[in-house]
């Protein structure tokens, strides 16, 4: 996005709007210019309207800029997944697609969120980290096509300095190996410029139990009181899970 | 990996603060689900949500709830918020006995949801808990900020937004309910929860 010098009155009308606070008013010209280096092309300051002056506007984008954009525009769908947002379908189909079965957990690391956004670098140390405890990255989601080596979680050395408002780090792992999994995340975290948020996801075990709390409890996450449900109404059922 | 998974708060203010929605699976189940998300979003829309909205077209403050209707396609994702368990149990039971086929989801407190559940005659099947928020946490504003930014898993409702509505709430120039509408209409799912936000926002500006 970038800011029109010709046209903006220095309102700053749009300047509380913008999540990344990349808007600033630059009072020798007495107008306002965003920094791109911080912009996610998210399109939120453009999307109320608030500029009286039309001095807001989305610019040709260029690859880098696109990437920023496809992982930071909730309206715009990713390529992989079909579905506009930065994740996959994950447990909100699970009652159809099986992609989380018993014995099974599915960890998301949403990098960037809430409110800060994140580099690629931050994602990669994450994925990184993970990756030797022998996890299985979601294939559909967009962060994993960025991965030069699944096995190792690197990613492209091109797009490390690129700034999203969220990338999701997101895999599924069998139960024997989740504590690692989740010790593995918990000691990278220090090491990051970002804030994440952390996601567990499991089929409930035949007598409504949640299998994997207590692991979760263990490496020191205490699972949240509200979280999301998957209440079984997805049909044709998936088989074998 | 979710959009209303970490929604900051107390257990008190949670318990006004669910959302409800349907999703088809695209490599499943979603071909032809178009007007299926019409059937559900009337069926919501029976019980007075407090918000709703499709991710295809945006939220109804945005768009209206005619534009909502006319515009599902296979790929939406649609959500409806509420206010307490009662009413979602009741959506639940009519989603149950309407047998759409579309994937339902509903983010809250998750004993409160299970009871909903039982109420409607539905077993959980798929559960996914918040762990919380970590890494660089200094980065964070504080609690009652968070309570209402995290209400829109995309981040469209920014921090320095909620604190200019506050400011505004206290030059008189917006009620809390004007302000709490300004924060969710920035949530194109529609899944804010603006009489939950205008609540937090009145106590935040004193």
């Amino acid at each position: 996005m970038i800011i029109d010098k010709e046209t903006c009155i220095g309102c700053q009308m749009c300047q509380p709007y913008c999540p990344m606070g990349s808007i600033s008013y630059q009072s020798a010209e007495g107008k306002c210019a965003i920094d791109l280096d911080e912009c996610v092309e998210c399109g939120i300051c453009l999307r109320p309207q608030v500029c009286p002056t039309g001095a807001l506007q989305q610019q040709e984008l260029d690859e880098m800029r696109n990437l920023r954009r496809t992982f930071s525009n909730p309206l715009v769908p990713h390529k992989t997944t079909s579905v506009p947002g930065r994740g996959t379908e994950e447990m909100k189909t699970n009652d159809v697609t099986g992609r989380f079965k018993r014995g099974h957990a599915g960890v998301a690391v949403e990098l960037g969120r809430p409110g800060t956004g994140t580099r690629f670098r931050d994602v990669e140390k994450v994925a990184m980290a993970v990756a030797p405890i022998g996890v299985t990255f979601e294939q559909q989601n967009p962060v994993t096509a960025l991965m030069v080596d699944t096995a190792t979680g690197k990613m492209q050395d091109a797009i490390l300095g690129e700034k999203v408002l969220s990338a999701i780090v997101e895999f599924d792992v069998v139960i024997e190996k989740l504590e690692a999994a989740l010790t593995a995340i918990k000691n990278v975290a220090p090491q990051l410029d970002t804030v994440f948020s952390l996601d567990l996801a499991s089929r409930m075990s035949e007598d409504n139990t949640v299998p994997t709390a207590d692991l979760a409890r263990k490496v020191g996450f205490i699972p949240s009181y509200n979280g999301k449900t998957n209440v079984g109404l997805g049909r044709p059922l998936a088989k074998g899970v | 990996m979710t959009h209303s998974l970490h929604r900051h708060g107390t257990v008190e203010n949670l318990r006004e603060d669910y959302v409800v929605f349907a999703i088809a699976a695209q490599t499943v189940n979603a071909k032809g689900k178009a007007p299926v998300f019409g059937e559900f979003f009337k069926i919501v829309n029976k019980y007075k949500p407090v918000f709703c909205g499709d991710m295809k077209t945006g939220n109804v403050l945005a768009v209206g709830l005619d534009a909502i209707a006319d515009g599902h396609q296979d790929n939406s994702i649609v959500h409806a918020v509420y206010t307490d368990k009662n009413t979602v149990a009741q959506v639940l039971n009519e989603l149950r006995q309407a047998d759409l086929g579309l994937s339902i989801v509903v983010s809250g407190l998750l004993d409160h949801v299970d009871t909903c559940c039982g109420q409607a005659g539905l077993k959980r099947h798929t559960i996914e808990h918040s762990l919380g928020i970590h890494g660089n946490t200094k980065r964070l504003p504080k609690d009652q900020v968070l309570e209402i930014s995290t209400m829109c898993g995309h981040g469209m409702v920014a921090f320095n937004l909620i604190t200019h509505m506050v400011d505004e709430i206290k030059a008189g120039k917006k009620t809390p309910v004007q302000a709490a509408d300004e924060l969710a209409a920035q949530c194109h799912c529609g899944i804010v929860n603006p009489a939950r936000a205008a609540k937090l926002l009145q106590l935040m500006a004193g």
